[in-house]
């Protein structure tokens, strides 16, 4: 069976298309860092760290013929909620573009800093407690449940735990009264055989 | 002196620093006494470092179960814990968070024994001990730390291991060799890899363990049979029974650290104190990320080291080391008073690097 030429050249033809466009956009990268004072890299939005370009896992070079077309079709979801699932974005990344649009967000290139205020106000991808557009204004990673600001984790996560640690902390109490209990007991027989030892020749001798 | 005279000497010297003789219930339980007073805090600061050592043991043998000392795999399978197994989350934010705080107990440890001169005749070996437990302390700290295979684990131990090799130009001779010998029986290969991670695994697991179970053993016969040291000058307020009272004292305390210990592993992820990027998987052929520093306990030495040349650091280190070591002889004369201002000193140092030693970096350094 022939194949058809077009089909053949399909995934060269994508990429031919995508090359000028095939780059992560470090104005987000250097607006989150400025604003947050953190060390972020690719791997916020993208799938590799270092992000698209380059063979390695995640990027462009090493995309199978179906994952190209994927990405062909992600690049061209101008509009939200396009549903789309780019091979080269992570769920956050894609994230993004279902919520915005590739056409908002390309708009937002000159004013990097209000990404975050375009977000939707109530997704937290990662169910730390923190929403995923706080997390992109501080700088953590919205997919990283261990990642994000210590005080917020640590509010979000005791309202969250209050039971289990409510439970913990009278299991500790209780623990501690029992074992309290126990001591003075070991403390009183022992005192008490001491008394009986000290007894006993007194008792034995003959009047 | 002849070699009679020697041994017989060395026999009263260990039969005064171990009276075996008190090793029996009454002795060690029912008629120890422990002294009130201002100081007392202190007592309770050693057991509460054991009390961590144990949190380490138990947490350790549970992440042993399931962590894999491979390059390709300890990454994805610290990743399995945190991720899949059951509270494999909780167990490994207690595990980070207990050697922090078991590492900052027995600095506490060593500052309060100083001020309260508790290294005094017949205590010189229990202080011996406790130097020599603080650096088993250490270890245990620096070989952990690379163990998940991240970018700050691999590139810390990296920088660690250089610092090593670079005291050779400080030595003369055939010895400016033996640093880098030491670095190569780490390191194990040319650069950090897997030979590395299985001595780092190996020395983490068995090798300082087995070291901490022998000296501790020793360091808490010693305390037993000695009992508490006095700690101040002045008459103690009163003296409190051992058992059980301050048996049951020193349990609460571990009561309420275990609960520290319990909401800080639910609620605060130990890696959430440092940026993402430095928790991806090592990549060999990556640049070295920005913001890779050792664990806090390292930056009372790390940032000097930063901000001098390294043989005013290593001499300091040297200096600091053998003055730990014979402390019980070179301040057996100095009055607690002093000691008192010497600890609060050296703890204000280390207070100050910690928390603010990247201030003063950036300062000195621009």
């Amino acid at each position: 069976m022939r194949s058809n030429p077009l089909t053949a050249c399909y995934p060269v033809l994508v990429l031919l298309a995508l090359a000028g466009t095939s780059r992560a956009y470090p104005e987000f990268q250097r607006a989150i860092s400025l604003s947050s004072g953190r060390t972020v890299n690719c791997a916020m939005c993208h799938v590799h760290s270092d992000g698209p370009e380059g063979n390695a896992p995640g990027q462009i070079g090493h995309l199978s013929l179906a994952e190209q077309t994927e990405l062909g079709r992600a690049r061209v979801a101008f509009e939200p909620n396009a549903s789309v699932k780019s091979p080269i974005l992570n769920a956050f990344g894609n994230h993004i573009i279902n919520s915005l649009g590739r056409k908002q967000f390309l708009e937002l290139r000159v004013t990097p800093g209000e990404l975050a205020n375009r977000l939707p106000k109530d997704s937290d991808m990662d169910g730390d407690g923190i929403s995923d557009a706080d997390e992109l204004r501080a700088g953590t990673h919205p997919l990283i449940k261990s990642d994000g600001r210590p005080w917020l984790l640590f509010k979000a996560n005791l309202s969250a735990n209050l039971g289990q640690i409510l439970l913990m902390l009278a299991a500790t109490v209780l623990g501690l009264w029992g074992l309290q209990h126990l001591l003075h007991g070991f403390d009183v027989a022992t005192r008490l055989e001491d008394d009986e030892e000290a007894d006993e020749p007194h008792n034995s001798t003959p009047h | 002196m002849n070699a009679k005279e020697i041994l017989s000497h060395t026999e009263k010297y260990l039969a005064e620093r171990l009276p075996v003789e008190k090793m029996n219930y009454a002795s060690m339980v029912q008629k120890k006494e422990v002294p009130v007073h201002g100081l007392a805090w202190g007592y309770y600061i050693g057991g509460l470092a054991m009390f961590f050592l144990m949190v380490q043991i138990a947490t350790g043998l549970m992440l042993l179960f399931y962590y894999q000392p491979t390059v390709s795999d300890a990454h994805a399978s610290v990743e399995y814990i945190t991720e899949q197994v059951p509270a494999g989350a909780l167990v490994r934010n207690v595990h980070a968070w207990a050697s922090s705080l078991m590492i900052g107990s027995v600095l506490v440890h060593l500052l309060t024994a100083f001020a309260m001169k508790a290294f005094e005749k017949p205590r010189e070996l229990t202080w011996v001990t406790g130097v020599l437990l603080l650096g088993i302390t250490f270890g245990f700290g620096f070989t952990g730390y690379l163990l998940p295979w991240h970018q700050v684990a691999v590139n810390a131990t990296k920088i660690g291991l250089q610092t090593i090799e670079q005291i050779g130009g400080y030595l003369p001779g055939p010895m400016a060799e033996w640093p880098r010998l030491v670095k190569e029986i780490i390191q194990g290969e040319a650069s950090v890899g897997q030979a590395t991670l299985s001595r780092f695994f190996a020395i983490h697991v068995i090798v300082l363990p087995l070291a901490i179970f022998g000296v501790l053993g020793f360091h808490l016969v010693s305390v037993q049979l000695h009992g508490m040291s006095k700690g101040v000058d002045e008459k103690p307020r009163r003296m409190e029974k051992f058992f059980p009272t301050f048996l049951l004292k020193d349990l609460r305390v571990w009561g309420i650290a275990f609960m520290v210990l319990f909401i800080l592993g639910v609620c605060l992820p130990f890696e959430s104190l440092f940026a993402y990027p430095l928790f991806e998987p090592f990549d060999a052929k990556g640049s070295t990320p920005d913001g890779i520093k050792p664990e806090w306990y390292f930056f009372w030495v790390y940032y000097p080291l930063e901000l001098l040349p390294l043989w005013v650091i290593l001499l300091g280190s040297a200096v600091l080391a053998l003055v730990l070591l014979a402390t019980p002889w070179i301040f057996q004369n100095t009055n607690r008073k002093t000691l008192r201002l010497v600890a609060i000193a050296a703890g204000i140092y280390l207070l100050v690097m910690t928390l603010f030693g990247e201030n003063i970096y950036h300062l000195f350094k621009g």
